[in-house]
């Protein structure tokens, strides 16, 4: 091993940082070669320790620029968590890592834990929470903030040790307080070093001399972990997992091994390793992801497995949308996108056939990709890594309900034939939308929503829960949310609008809506409401703006179709103005306007 | 033998510099990035090239370029 970087300048800089086993100074060359080729930074993160913790910055950006993202780091001081805030906030740092360590508390901290009385942990408790509290409140403006727990560096005693019943309950009051942010997630500091292994995690010749505690090894998973957990510095929002159905569902050929020979039995190998897949995909359903399947197969063998086979977890309603035919997956792929109106960067593929994952990675290189390993042992690992990808970031606050939401949308789509006009079919759908201004109650749900959507939104600001704290405050602005229902169910928060209103003029700043709730004249009917509210106030005209992305294009006519004659009109950015007298949105008499 | 190639530019990426920098005498003394931080990412770093464990007693001395060669020729010779 006598030349490792002639050998990295061999395999190309971006294999080496996907290459696990790449070491420290071919890594650092490596990141230096791509960064150098890269665009500009796309996500800043701050990183504020109570530990010495430079290297991570380093396999931050490895992972990032694996994902596409190039990722600048800024390194805090030593424990000064409120002074790094300050620092961070005027540098442009977006996200937060904040990593506190037990050993910062007093030197020796964790030997403590047997000396201590329980009035002192109390006091150490109620320190530990002020402090933190102090932190995220000063931390509201960052657009996430990964709160790290607790860990311990040395080996437990067997049979309880003083120092895990003190971790515990520090971690649960770090937990509490981090539950209490929107922007705010806890990480499991002390499931990462177990994961790893205690030996592993780190390296205690620098520890001792520079309270350095942590191994390549163990930053390299952290840096991995931070990736999922901000859904790759707010670059993806993954929603829905699409599944091959054979080996991949099941193990074997449902057309040549038949319904009868497919395993799947949860008693017995393979099968049972399917079986568990199965469990672990209706998991992820039921916290919110939306469940495909893309597989070339007869459909009607598909859906008798479906409706039928004794060992099937999954069943017929926990699948959004199929493509079950003999067609190309890409062109499937692109179907599914099209059904669920997301776009293919929120899709995740998992197939056991090498050519089909090939063929998707490179004609879809949007689209997330995993391959069945050969080894049905080797498959729990990969579900791991998609488990991670969905749900590090949080499940989101409605997600349960989703494919229901979704489900309708399809039953609705086909209700639609049987009526003889549009008209009468929407009329038939009972829609009502509920317009609630200023509600603080929202706020979190209105910033999600804001991060979210792409395709119907007129200017693409991205919000985050303080800023919309903010507006909601403000008496010169008006945040408005729409909450959408039908008879077939609730949609819940759907859509947003936010109007300034300055002397005699009400500017539109943003206005998004989920596009599950397009096309049904919702975002024409709220208007007479808003408009009135802003006359109220002393408005007597109205201005709004597009501002164009690479995924608005079909919001880029709205105002010309709402009746805003349109001022200007530069680099695809359009501009309106009318008087508010002058202006009469297209009427959609089938939805009832509730005031909430 | 250790190559002094290899060497050199594994230095070099620790420190964020070309490898042509890092002349024989190069220590922690005449170049100015080469500060303890960056000497803890060094020690790890010449580890996983090498694939050798640098002793405790010798992590924190070896700050030249010459003392780094000796410690992992004996190293790598046991």
């Amino acid at each position: 091993m006598n030349a490792p970087t002639g050998s990295a300048m061999a395999r190309g800089s971006r294999d080496v940082l996907a290459d696990p086993a790449a070491s420290l100074a071919e890594i650092m060359s490596a990141l230096s070669a791509v960064e150098a080729d890269a665009l500009p930074a796309a996500a800043h993160i701050g990183i504020s320790a109570g530990a010495t913790i430079d290297l991570l910055g380093l396999y931050l950006r490895r992972h990032a620029l694996l994902a596409g993202v190039k990722l600048q780091v800024s390194q805090g001081n030593y424990d000064d968590p409120l002074g790094d805030l300050a620092r961070f906030a005027e540098a442009g740092v977006d996200h937060l890592l904040l990593a506190p360590f037990l050993d910062s508390f007093e030197p020796a901290f964790e030997a403590r834990a047997a000396i201590l009385t329980d009035a002192e942990l109390d006091a150490r408790e109620a320190d530990l929470r002020g402090r933190w509290r102090l932190v995220l409140q000063g931390a509201a403006a960052f657009r996430t903030v990964i709160l790290c727990g607790l860990h311990r560096i040395t080996a437990p005693v067997a049979g309880g040790d003083p120092l895990d019943a003190m971790l515990s309950r520090l971690n649960q009051a770090l937990r509490e307080e981090a539950a209490a942010f929107a922007n705010v997630r806890f990480f499991d500091m002390a499931g990462l070093v177990a994961n790893l292994g205690r030996r592993d995690a780190f390296d205690l010749r620098f520890y001792l001399r520079n309270a350095a505690p942590y191994s390549p090894a163990l930053l390299d998973a952290w840096a991995r972990q931070v990736l999922a957990v901000s859904r790759a510095y707010g670059a993806r929002f993954h929603k829905a997992l699409v599944l091959d159905c054979d080996n991949t569902l099941w193990g074997g050929i449902l057309g040549e091994d038949l319904a009868s020979g497919v395993k799947l039995s949860a008693q017995s190998y393979p099968g049972a390793v399917f079986h568990r897949a199965q469990t672990e995909f209706l998991a992820l359903q039921r916290q919110g992801v939306l469940l495909c399947l893309c597989s070339k197969n007869d459909p009607g063998e598909v859906d008798a497995m479906l409706a039928q086979h004794p060992d099937m977890v999954l069943r017929q309603a926990d699948i959004i949308a199929k493509e079950v035919n003999w067609s190309d997956k890409v062109v499937n792929l692109r179907k599914i996108a099209g059904t669920l109106n997301i776009g293919l960067d929120s899709l995740v593929f998992l197939d056991d056939s090498a050519f089909e994952c090939a063929a998707v990675r490179s004609q879809l290189p949007e689209v997330t990709v995993f391959q069945v390993p050969a080894s049905p042992p080797d498959y729990l690992g990969v579900i791991a890594a998609i488990k991670d990808l969905f749900l590090a970031g949080g499940a989101t606050t409605d997600g349960g309900a989703k494919t229901e939401q979704y489900r309708q949308r399809a039953q609705a789509l086909a209700a639609q034939q049987a009526f003889a006009t549009h008209e009468d079919y929407l009329a038939s759908l009972d829609l009502t939308v509920t317009l609630a201004r200023d509600d603080r109650t929202r706020t979190a749900r209105i910033a999600e929503l804001s991060q979210k959507s792409n395709q119907f939104n007129l200017t693409t600001v991205r919000y985050s829960a303080r800023e919309i704290d903010r507006l909601t405050a403000d008496p010169s602005v008006a945040v408005w949310s729409l909450d959408v229902a039908d008879r077939f169910g609730a949609a819940g928060l759907t859509g947003v609008v936010v109007v300034r209103c300055d002397g005699d003029m009400a500017t539109i700043e943003s206005l998004f809506m989920s596009c599950r709730v397009l096309g049904r004249g919702i975002e024409f009917a709220i208007w007479p409401s808003i408009f009135a509210d802003a006359a109220a106030r002393g408005c007597r005209r109205v201005q709004a703006s597009f501002r164009p992305t690479a995924k608005n294009a079909q919001a880029a006519d709205f105002y010309d179709r709402l009746g805003l004659p349109l001022t200007a009109e530069a680099e695809g950015m359009r501009s309106y103005e009318i008087a508010l007298a002058a202006l009469s949105p297209p009427p959609s008499p089938w939805i009832k306007v509730l005031h909430d | 033998m250790i190559d002094e190639a290899a060497l050199k530019q594994v230095i070099a990426s620790v420190l964020g510099l070309s490898a042509e920098a890092i002349g024989p005498d190069a220590s922690s003394d005449t170049i100015p990035s080469w500060d303890s931080l960056k000497h803890m990412n060094l020690v790890l770093a010449l580890e996983q090239a090498f694939g050798v464990v640098i002793p405790d007693e010798d992590a924190a001395e070896i700050t030249s370029f010459a003392l780094i060669k000796v410690v992992l020729q004996d190293l790598v010779a046991v």
